[in-house]
């Protein structure tokens, strides 16, 4: 028998917000996250972003050296991951032990800033523009900070999680989509089932916003729905975590948990594949047509929402509440779907009178997930 | 009751061999696939020795694989000639890759900085770089998506089971072999394809490692340069390639009578969560991997026959990962092989672990240890059996196999004969 997996710590850095309640009630009162490129960007087709403003990592780890080492994904990592434990009441070594507690983490293609680039490029170019190999050699890498290795590695943000909250356990750490991000919480909800251990903190980060990210997203195809539609996904940057235990020991140190997460399921799509058809299977799997409300995928990309409208059809799923967080917050790609299970954990928990929430985490990539939350048991956690 | 996984498939492709057969032939022989670095001009740079790829023509492979034609990156061709020949090897039938699980582990993607350098002297860098590479300037993408391998070969093979992308910098490979073994033992699967590709041999590569002081700087003596345990090594030397293994449950592989290159028993996994440019020094994180991947395994110390070592040749990792094996297996450690493959390949990064689960793998099949080679004299503190004086017969039943990555990810694989 399985045990059963509850969410027990939410830590958010997001465009709306950095709690659940509060995107959700910016939600409702109709706010969006997303403002105009405030730069020359005339050749990019999606013509917003949604950045985080105010974000202040060193309010979070005072006088923490190790932040300058780190890129913005890792720093929104690093604060989400700690609002999310403390949240939980988990510290390593006081609840549980360190290498008790697993750590599975996804993030997207980790861009350097622009200002960083710079000062490789500018030494490494010859006078007619082309890459002299001999000047990047000799001069730039003599002028580039030793730490450049650290904001670009992928699997960098989550080793700093690691550090900052000295977790030892059994990890992973996957890239670059929302699927994968949901691929890292389902990673740790087998963890936990499978009883390798009592907690784990799972979450994502990324940052879209910055200009060679948003090149790289009009490379992919990733805005062509601005181009045929005039409306498309709007890139977004932060993190998100959650701390998930194992229900019986959550109650055992008393913890209330938001929800219990009674199921999910995850499907690969081919690229050219009938997405519609992928998104009807994920959902038709859980077992269930009606929720209090669903925490929809869709984020603007005609395509893409389009098939979930359709598979809701399909799955005949039907819900007192549909909400479509991205539309809000932007789409935080590799970061999503943690933001998604995490609204969804705070509806069951907080705003949806017990009703079961599923939270899509459907978007760009071939994997595809759904989780459903529940109000844990009487008398359980 | 969990369920028994079986090897069954095998492929590489690296600097001492792009067939399972060269790789192991030159393992056992202790031939270096190390030498100067002819990808690009690195007379600039303080390190100017590699392992790279010589002997797999990309251009064959981007004929088998069209899909890929857009692809600038060496690695992403690796991975497809590596996984192909894994694929060739277990003789599976299309039904088998239709439900089964695809876990592929990448290092990084990095911008190729020749698209860059136009812009070197526009006084708004950024927008100069988003309105002419964004009107399609450049012709060909900045970055490849990390997933685009996983994307490729799901594609090709119909892998629909679940296709993970892993990027546990130089654990991925060993990550994605166990997380695929921990999803079959857990009957999410009947079979698995799992592996590694990575090159960091481009200027940025080559010049981010630079930065951190972990490579060797022997460039006139290349084949001397990676000396995992020994004394006077300075450090790892970077190299690039793929492996791949397909794995089964053993139910699956007896019904279909497949052939058994050995059982993988246990996994495991850890975080140093000390500082992610050195591993801890007390080597805890690499010990906790061992412990747990003998308690999945079910296994006493005393039934570990060899390792498989990390072994980077830089001079932290040595050290620790020599008092993480005595601390982990006790007194065993003493009596059985360990050995560094790096010696010969050097470091594959992502690539490494997989590459090494597939020497794991061949030393209980072929029941020979490859060497580690170029040790003269061992560091006073590397005081174990690294197999020194050439490849030996085999005669156990276990390997373990260690790979720890930058960044504090620990990860250990442990395989046994099987039959």
């Amino acid at each position: 028998m399985t045990r059963s997996v509850v969410v027990t710590g939410v830590g958010l850095v997001t465009p709306l917000g950095q709690s659940a309640g509060e995107i959700l009630d910016r939600i409702a009162a109709g706010n969006t996250a997303a403002s105009k490129i405030p730069y020359d960007a005339g050749a990019l087709l999606c013509p917003y972003y949604a950045p985080v403003s105010r974000f202040d990592p060193d309010a979070f780890f005072p006088e923490n050296k190790t932040l300058r080492l780190m890129n913005r994904d890792a720093q929104m990592a690093v604060v989400a991951a700690h609002i999310a434990m403390e949240d939980a009441g988990v510290r390593a070594d006081h609840t549980y032990p360190s290498e008790q507690i697993a750590l599975y983490g996804s993030t997207g293609v980790s861009n350097m800033a622009v200002e960083e680039m710079s000062r490789i490029i500018e030494y490494a170019a010859a006078d007619d523009g082309s890459l002299d190999l001999r000047r990047f050699g000799q001069i730039a890498l003599k002028r580039v900070r030793p730490v450049m290795s650290f904001r670009i590695l992928a699997n960098m943000p989550i080793c700093f999680v690691s550090i900052f909250e000295n977790i030892r356990g059994q990890n992973a750490v996957y890239t670059p989509w929302e699927g994968q991000g949901a691929q890292a919480i389902a990673s740790g909800i087998r963890a936990i089932q499978r009883g390798d251990v009592p907690c784990a903190l799972v979450g994502s980060c990324d940052v879209k916003t910055r200009e060679l990210s948003l090149v790289n997203l009009q490379q992919l195809g990733v805005f062509s729905s601005w181009e045929h539609h005039g409306r498309g996904c709007i890139p977004a940057e932060g993190a998100g975590f959650l701390v998930l235990e194992d229900q019986q020991k959550a109650a055992e140190r008393g913890k209330r948990a938001y929800a219990r997460i009674a199921d999910y399921a995850i499907r690969s799509t081919e690229s050219s594949g009938d997405l519609k058809s992928t998104l009807t299977s994920v959902m038709l799997s859980l077992q269930r047509t009606s929720y209090g409300a669903v925490i929809a995928g869709g984020d603007g990309d005609a395509a893409i929402d389009g098939s979930e409208r359709q598979a809701f059809e399909q799955a005949g799923v039907n819900a007192v509440e549909f909400l479509r967080p991205k539309s809000h917050v932007g789409n935080l790609f590799a970061a999503a779907a943690p933001v998604q299970v995490a609204l969804a954990a705070e509806l069951v928990s907080h705003r949806n009178a017990g009703r079961p929430v599923l939270a899509n985490c459907f978007g760009f990539g071939t994997e595809q997930a759904s989780f459903l939350l529940e109000t844990p048991c009487r008398g359980e956690s | 009751m969990p369920r028994r996984v079986v090897i069954t498939g095998l492929g590489v492709v690296s600097p001492v061999g792009s067939s399972v057969e060269a790789f192991w032939d030159s393992l056992i022989l202790g031939k270096s696939g190390i030498g100067p670095i002819t990808l690009f001009d690195a007379g600039g740079f303080p390190i100017r020795i590699a392992g790279e790829v010589k002997d797999l023509a990309l251009e064959s492979v981007a004929e088998a694989f069209p899909e890929a034609a857009a692809c600038r990156d060496r690695k992403v061709f690796f991975a497809l000639a590596a996984a192909s020949q894994a694929l060739c090897d277990a003789k599976l039938s299309d039904d088998d890759l239709g439900r089964a699980l695809l876990h592929v582990g990448v290092g990084l993607e990095a911008f190729c900085l020749d698209d860059l350098t136009p812009y070197a002297d526009c006084p708004d860098l950024g927008s100069a770089i988003v309105n002419s590479v964004a009107e399609g300037q450049t012709g060909r993408p900045l970055q490849t998506p990390l997933d685009v391998t996983c994307r490729i070969l799901g594609d090709r093979y119909g892998f629909l089971g679940g296709r993970y992308t892993n990027c546990s910098a130089c654990a991925a490979g060993t990550q994605v072999i166990g997380e695929a073994w921990q999803m079959l033992r857990e009957g999410l699967a009947e079979f698995a394809l799992a592996g590694a590709t990575d090159s960091m041999l481009n200027p940025l590569g080559l010049g981010g490692f630079s930065l951190l002081r972990v490579l060797s700087d022997e460039n006139d003596t290349p084949q001397r340069a990676c000396r995992p345990f020994d004394a006077s090594r300075k450090g790892t030397v970077l190299s690039e390639g793929a492996a791949f293994v397909t794995l089964e449950t053993l139910d699956h592989a007896l019904m279909r009578r497949a052939k058994v290159y050995a059982e993988l028993v246990g996994y495991g996994s850890s975080l140093d969560a000390y500082r992610v440019s050195d591993p801890d020094n007390t080597g805890q994180g690499a010990v906790q991997s061992m412990s747990k991947a003998l308690a999945a395994a079910g296994l006493g110390a005393d039934q570990i026959d060899c390792v498989n070592a990390h072994g980077t040749g830089t001079v932290k990792n040595d050290v620790v990962e020599t008092a993480a094996i005595k601390e982990a297996l006790g007194p065993r450690a003493y009596d059985i092989p360990v050995h560094a493959v790096k010696s010969m390949t050097g470091h594959m990064v992502a690539a490494s672990g997989a590459a090494e689960a597939v020497a794991a793998a061949l030393t209980i099949h072929k029941s020979m240890v490859p060497p580690t080679i170029n040790i003269d004299k061992p560091d006073e503190q590397c005081d174990l059996d690294y197999v020194a004086d050439g490849a030996r017969s085999f005669s156990g039943d276990t390997v373990l196999s260690n790979s720890f990555g930058f960044g504090g990810q620990n990860a250990t694989l442990i395989f046994r004969r099987y039959g």
